[in-house]
């Protein structure tokens, strides 16, 4: 009886600090967002300009010249690296946006009792709904229009979800390592780079040799990009062990975040 | 037996210094291929200490800087969890430790307050009804669509002050920032603190001010490197305390502030004007000069919980030899010639 008691409290506790969490996170999103857009009235169009006008220059550049990978179609290139692009820029710009969040709000941290977690989700929180009024609808018609297979349309918000898990995995450990390792930032620029020429994007995945295709693969982009391509521009039978892949390496991202923050959670409180 | 408003028992805090804060991945690299591990520093801020305030009770915490009076009001604020042992809180509670320094420059006053207000536990719709009242109390409705960075640092203290006392906690921690502003806004604060004064709330106050701890609390928990050295009658410790530590009473003179700063652990220590001018005036004492500390170089600062600082009269500040800044004494040795 009394254990019940126990757990029933338990679980109340935990409702509350759930509630107040999306609280938290959502007004501290809010918050960014508001601060972003004083800036510049264009700051939506930007984030969808970028991907575009990369598009553009990709295939300006590679369009003709890979286009027979693509059934000899340069609008089927196009398509390609622009859901590739999408994918990749919200996971960039919203990784290394989050790197600093926990020791940017410091002060906050060493004044009000806020679970530090808040600040790198509500970073992710921010980018994901600014992509959500920008690009992700895009990506959603281009697999409309393509594909005319309701249940590949559908898909489309799962892999979106798997990237948004993988994104927030990425932001718990770079936001929670940045407090011991200050030149993160520079590293993850490269790293980064790495990323941007390793993932699929411009070029087909057919061009890289056999033999190192295994280490293009462990890009975790990699998989979410074969996986945002199979829903909105493949055809045939689904290939549900793509969509998986890519949605377990965002929940496993997502679990390793959580694990190393708070793991770190107390250390990193007193250096920060 | 009724429960207590705050309690803890057996509390043991063990932090990691900052003085390894300069690590990077480039230096530990390094130090790895030299074959150097990185021996993290620790040091046992709170001992393991026994505190159980009731509520209405009014507490003042003493001791001399280092002792982890500050490092107190953050565990009960839940802001640090304890290494060992239990801290126990019933009922809402308001920090209210140099608030007003975590404000988004960029976002308007409205939307800072709304942002603090959430922050600090409550929902938003509450927090909105009490937007206007706040820029009431801080004197601030005219400017309120402004962003908050073009506010002087008064005003943004003045602010801080008056969302952080604008819901009535239950237990109101205070360290030390009573009162901010000039001397009118000073009283006003006073004011709005001697409510809580009045009102059943539990209060915890940091404060070096002696005088007014043995004035305004009832009991007095006396911290003496993270243990409690005397736990009772407010009167009893101040005096016990004034008797035991001779330093204590070196806030009289110039010569004691620099010789405190020579023993301090990195040779420097900051010094706040007791002044009844808006700006706050803060100086750094180092190598027997004091050189004033600019808002800006402030606000660095802050962040760092390991800074602690002593409000001087400015009588004393006055006694310790001033340091021009490179500039100015530049300027003067080009008068000379």
């Amino acid at each position: 009886m009394a254990a019940h008691v126990t757990s029933q409290v338990l679980s109340v506790e935990r409702t509350a600090y759930v509630q107040r969490f999306l609280r938290l996170t959502r007004i501290s999103a809010l918050r960014s967002l508001k601060v972003r857009y004083r800036g510049s009235a264009l700051g939506v169009l930007w984030s969808f300009g970028n991907p575009v006008m990369m598009t553009v220059v990709y295939t300006t550049l590679f369009g003709t010249a890979f286009a027979r990978y693509y059934d000899g179609s340069v609008t089927r290139y196009l398509l390609s690296v622009f859901v590739a692009l999408v994918i990749v820029t919200f996971f960039m710009s919203t990784t290394s946006e989050a790197l600093i969040t926990v020791v940017a709000n410091g002060t906050i941290l060493n004044k009000i009792a806020v679970p530090p977690a808040v600040f790198p989700v509500s970073s992710v929180a921010a980018n994901l709904y600014q992509q959500l009024l920008t690009t992700f609808p895009v990506v959603l018609v281009v697999a409309i229009v393509v594909v005319h297979d309701p249940l590949r349309v559908m898909l489309v918000p799962v892999v979106l979800l798997g990237l948004a898990l993988l994104t927030t995995g990425f932001a718990l450990v770079l936001s929670a390592m940045y407090v011991f390792f200050r030149d993160l930032s520079y590293l993850w620029g490269i790293v980064g780079f790495i990323f941007w020429l390793t993932s699929p994007m411009f070029y087909p995945a057919e061009v890289v040799p056999d033999r190192i295709r295994f280490w293009f693969n462990i890009n975790p982009l990699a998989q979410q990009i074969s996986a945002i391509r199979e829903v909105t521009l493949a055809h045939g039978s689904i290939r549900f062990g793509l969509i998986g892949i890519s949605l377990a390496s965002g929940v496993l991202a997502f679990a390793i975040g959580v694990w190393l923050f708070r793991a770190t959670r107390r250390d990193f409180m007193d250096l920060i | 037996m009724t429960l207590p408003a705050i309690d803890l028992r057996d509390v043991t805090l063990i932090r990691r210094t900052q003085q390894e804060l300069h690590y990077d991945i480039k230096r530990t690299l390094l130090n790895l291929t030299r074959g150097l591990r990185r021996n993290v520093k620790r040091h046992t801020v709170i001992d393991s200490l026994n505190v159980r305030i009731a509520h209405g009770e009014k507490v003042g915490i003493i001791g001399p800087n280092g002792s982890g009076k500050s490092t107190l009001l953050k565990l009960i604020a839940g802001v640090l969890t304890p290494t060992e042992g239990v801290v126990e809180v019933e009922g809402s509670l308001a920090p209210l430790i140099e608030i007003g320094v975590g404000f988004d420059p960029e976002l308007n006053l409205v939307d800072n307050i709304l942002y603090y207000g959430v922050l600090l536990g409550h929902e938003e719709a509450v927090v909105r009804a009490h937007v206007e009242s706040i820029l009431e109390f801080a004197e601030l409705v005219e400017i309120r669509d402004q962003p908050t960075k073009t506010l002087s640092s008064g005003m943004s203290a003045r602010l801080g002050f008056a969302i952080a006392t604008e819901f009535r906690p239950d237990i109101l921690l205070l360290d030390e920032v009573l009162a901010v502003g000039d001397e009118r806004f000073r009283r006003k604060c006073g004011a709005r603190i001697e409510r809580f004064w009045d009102a059943h709330s539990t209060i915890v106050l940091v404060s070096h001010d002696l005088a007014h701890i043995a004035r305004t609390c009832e009991r007095v928990v006396w911290l003496d490197e993270g243990k409690a050295r005397f736990d009772g009658d407010a009167s009893t410790a101040v005096k016990l305390y004034l008797d035991s530590v001779p330093e204590s009473k070196s806030f009289r003179s110039g010569e004691d502030l620099i010789a405190m700063a020579a023993a301090s652990e990195n040779g420097e220590l900051l010094i706040r004007a007791r002044s009844a001018e808006p700006e706050a005036k803060i100086f750094l004492v180092q190598d027997g000069h004091r050189r004033k500390i600019g808002a800006d170089e402030w606000y660095g600062w802050s962040g760092f919980s390991s800074y602690e600082v002593i409000m001087v009269d400015e009588a004393i500040i006055e006694q310790i030899p001033e340091r021009k800044t490179d500039a100015e004494g530049a300027a003067e040795e080009d008068a000379v010639t």
